[in-house]
């Protein structure tokens, strides 16, 4: 019983006798090498993100000479430091939003039967198959001075609001451009969540709330984590939506890239300015990881 | 019999040389025209900034495709870091690059040939228009194009009420899409009571100062389509235009009058990058490019203005109205100092790209 339990696959697919031979022979080659099971995801990511990341950051020590003049330079010019500040700030609204939005929204697609299940999954990935561009340009129609926000806001007699060109602008947009990275890893954290637990807490005598924060909000945390990460990340290299959205006060990093690279051909400039982003990028993520780590045992403790 | 052969061989290869010597120092065949079937089995790559105005381009070389036989490929768009990394890796897979106003004289010579002239008849380009790297692909303008509804029976005149925040309330919109624009700052300089032919780099400085200080809710725009979109949509309250994007966003509608004094002019250029696989080829495509009728049709599919003075578009007056080489348009003109905005490209791209950036 126990032992066809533990040949599964090969055996199953295969009853002829040499079949159920080959099959332990292959798993014992890739249990050899467990590591070539990611070979092909390596290669891709050496030739398509190593190699260009590589030229990147040693053009950026030696363009158009060996130094460190564009890190000098970098931190020497202003604006640099405000955008680069900025562009963290902006990452950060972004994923605070996002998580606010998303986690009630996770945690109904967690609640409702299947079919209306179905219904909000095709909510978060219909605008996910839509090019961010075109829901750009939707965004700038509903958030313009004469747009539909604006028109309604002082159709009920109120002033209007300035959304576009300004970082709240950009925040919205950005935000609903991410809010699938958010709500995916959310959801399938908290499908995988006991319900009875929270059952139980009542049951001993905690309030809803309390049950709430003290049993499912930490469950939920890693679904959290790594949604913020995601998004987080992705919000750092931005391009588009704060160049359409925003006003100069929302420009973000990448901007500032592509005008040394696109306009001045300064590769050395753009490249010390991505290796900045990324190492502040890495910087930040290893303060974080401490603290997901913690809570991660604390919740798993509970 | 050898003696007088080898002197008839000499003879004939003098009269040889000599014709050839008369062929090169003769001017290059008239704008406009090509050798039947001369570029047979050869491949031309021509670059630009694709939508309607590649596409009018394209229709402007039919004939010469037709006639010399060319297989013409199309690319874009025009990216200049794209032709730095063909030049530097000796791969120069374009022939005939259309770029914006500064890049060919920025980078002559090192991305961009030095134009032989005696291989292009530019005797019909507006004067002053041929660089050292590039001769003009179209041209075209920058207006400053008011609300009819915010300014009423006081509207802006020129630059100096452009700037004057007190007087002409409203919101700004200035081309935030690319470098920035000399033109513009030198109007800036010129409002402060300033002299724009002895520029110092400090005066940059001056300039942009005095666009910053029409107030923090100027809109820099970036794409055409979002100046037009601004005016369709009356956002702004003096925007400035392109004029083939300020043509389009009259006929669509908007309520917005153009004011000619001073304004910026622009062009478009046409180089041939350095590394080039048949520079001969990519010349008769230039030359073919610059003739009266390929202009005429150039103005005809995209309002630009053409830049042969012979021609004579047949265009609708929507259209009329905003082209910039009409006799009353073509003398309000600004141009840059194109010069001072090449020796100083890269600070002035610095500052303004500050300034694009909140800063």
């Amino acid at each position: 019983m126990s032992q066809t339990s533990h040949t599964p696959t090969a055996g199953d697919e295969n009853p002829r006798p040499s079949g159920a031979m080959r099959g332990p022979q292959r798993r014992l080659r890739l249990a050899a090498y467990p590591s070539l099971l990611a070979m092909p995801a390596l290669l891709l990511l050496i030739a398509a993100m190593g190699y260009p990341l590589l030229t990147v950051t040693l053009r950026s020590f030696s363009d158009p000479a060996w130094g460190l003049q564009n890190y000098v330079w970098f931190f020497s010019t202003p604006v640099n430091v405000t955008v680069l500040w900025r562009t963290f700030s902006i990452a950060a609204w972004v994923t605070i939003v996002c998580v606010i939005a998303a986690y009630p929204y996770a945690y109904l697609m967690t609640a409702v039967g299947p079919r209306l299940r179905l219904v909000l999954i095709l909510c978060v990935l219909v605008p996910f198959w839509v090019s961010g561009v075109v829901r750009t340009l939707a965004w700038v129609i509903l958030l313009q001075d004469s747009g539909i926000i604006n028109s309604v806001i002082r159709l009920l007699g109120f002033d209007g609001v300035k959304l576009i060109r300004t970082q709240t602008g950009v925040v919205i947009g950005m935000a609903q451009v991410l809010l699938p990275f958010m709500i995916l890893p959310l959801y399938s954290v908290m499908r995988g969540i006991d319900l009875r637990l929270v059952q139980a807490a009542r049951s001993l005598g905690a309030r809803p709330a309390r049950a709430f924060l003290q049993i499912y909000l930490p469950l939920s945390l890693p679904g959290v984590f790594a949604g913020a990460i995601i998004v987080f990340i992705l919000s750092l290299g931005f391009y588009i939506t704060p160049a359409l959205l925003g006003g100069p006060r929302s420009t973000m990093l990448s901007t500032l890239v592509q005008s040394q690279v696109l306009s001045l051909l300064n590769w050395g400039r753009g490249g010390a300015m991505g290796v900045v982003l990324l190492v502040a990028t890495f910087v930040l993520l290893a303060l974080a990881a401490p603290l997901m780590r913690q809570r991660h045992k604390q919740a798993s403790r509970s | 019999m050898g003696s007088r052969s080898r002197l008839a061989g000499f003879v004939g290869a003098a009269a040889l040389a000599l014709l050839a010597a008369a062929a090169h120092a003769q001017n290059a065949p008239p704008a406009g025209t090509v050798v039947d079937g001369s570029l047979k089995g050869k491949t031309l790559t021509f670059v630009s900034y694709g939508g309607i105005y590649q596409d009018g381009q394209v229709a402007a070389l039919k004939e010469f495709v037709d006639k010399s036989g060319v297989k013409l490929l199309n690319d874009g768009p025009t990216e200049i870091a794209k032709l730095q990394a063909q030049v530097e890796s000796g791969n120069v897979t374009w022939d005939v690059v259309d770029t914006d106003d500064f890049p060919p004289f920025v980078h002559c010579g090192k991305l961009f040939q030095k134009l032989d002239l005696t291989k292009l008849d530019i005797s019909h380009i507006p004067a002053g228009q041929v660089g050292e790297c590039s001769v003009p692909a179209m041209n075209y303008g920058m207006v400053l194009m008011y609300k009819n509804d915010t300014y009423k029976d006081n509207p802006p005149k020129d630059w100096k009420d452009f700037f004057d925040t007190a007087k002409f309330p409203g919101t700004r919109a200035i081309d935030g899409s690319g470098s920035p624009l000399g033109g513009l700052i030198e109007q800036a300089i010129l409002a402060d009571g300033g002299k724009v032919d002895a520029m110092t780099p400090a005066d940059i400085d001056k300039g942009i100062a005095k666009i910053k200080a029409i107030g923090p809710d100027t809109i820099f725009w970036k794409t055409g389509a979002e100046s037009q979109q601004l005016a369709e949509s009356g956002e702004a309250d003096m925007i400035i235009m392109w004029t083939g994007r300020a043509m389009t966003a009259v006929k669509n509608g908007a309520a917005y009058t153009p004011v000619w004094k001073d304004w910026l002019v622009v062009m478009d250029q046409l180089t041939i990058p350095v590394g080039a696989k048949d520079p001969d080829a990519s010349y008769a495509l230039i030359n073919a490019y610059l003739g009266k009728k390929s202009q005429e049709i150039l103005t005809e599919q995209t309002s630009y203005s053409p830049i042969n003075n012979e021609a004579q578009p047949k265009v609708d007056a929507s259209v009329a109205a905003f082209l910039t080489n009409t006799p009353d348009h073509a003398k309000l003109g600004y141009q840059q100092n194109i010069k001072f905005w090449v020796a100083n490209f890269a600070t002035a791209s610095d500052k303004w790209t500050a300034l694009m950036a909140g800063n």
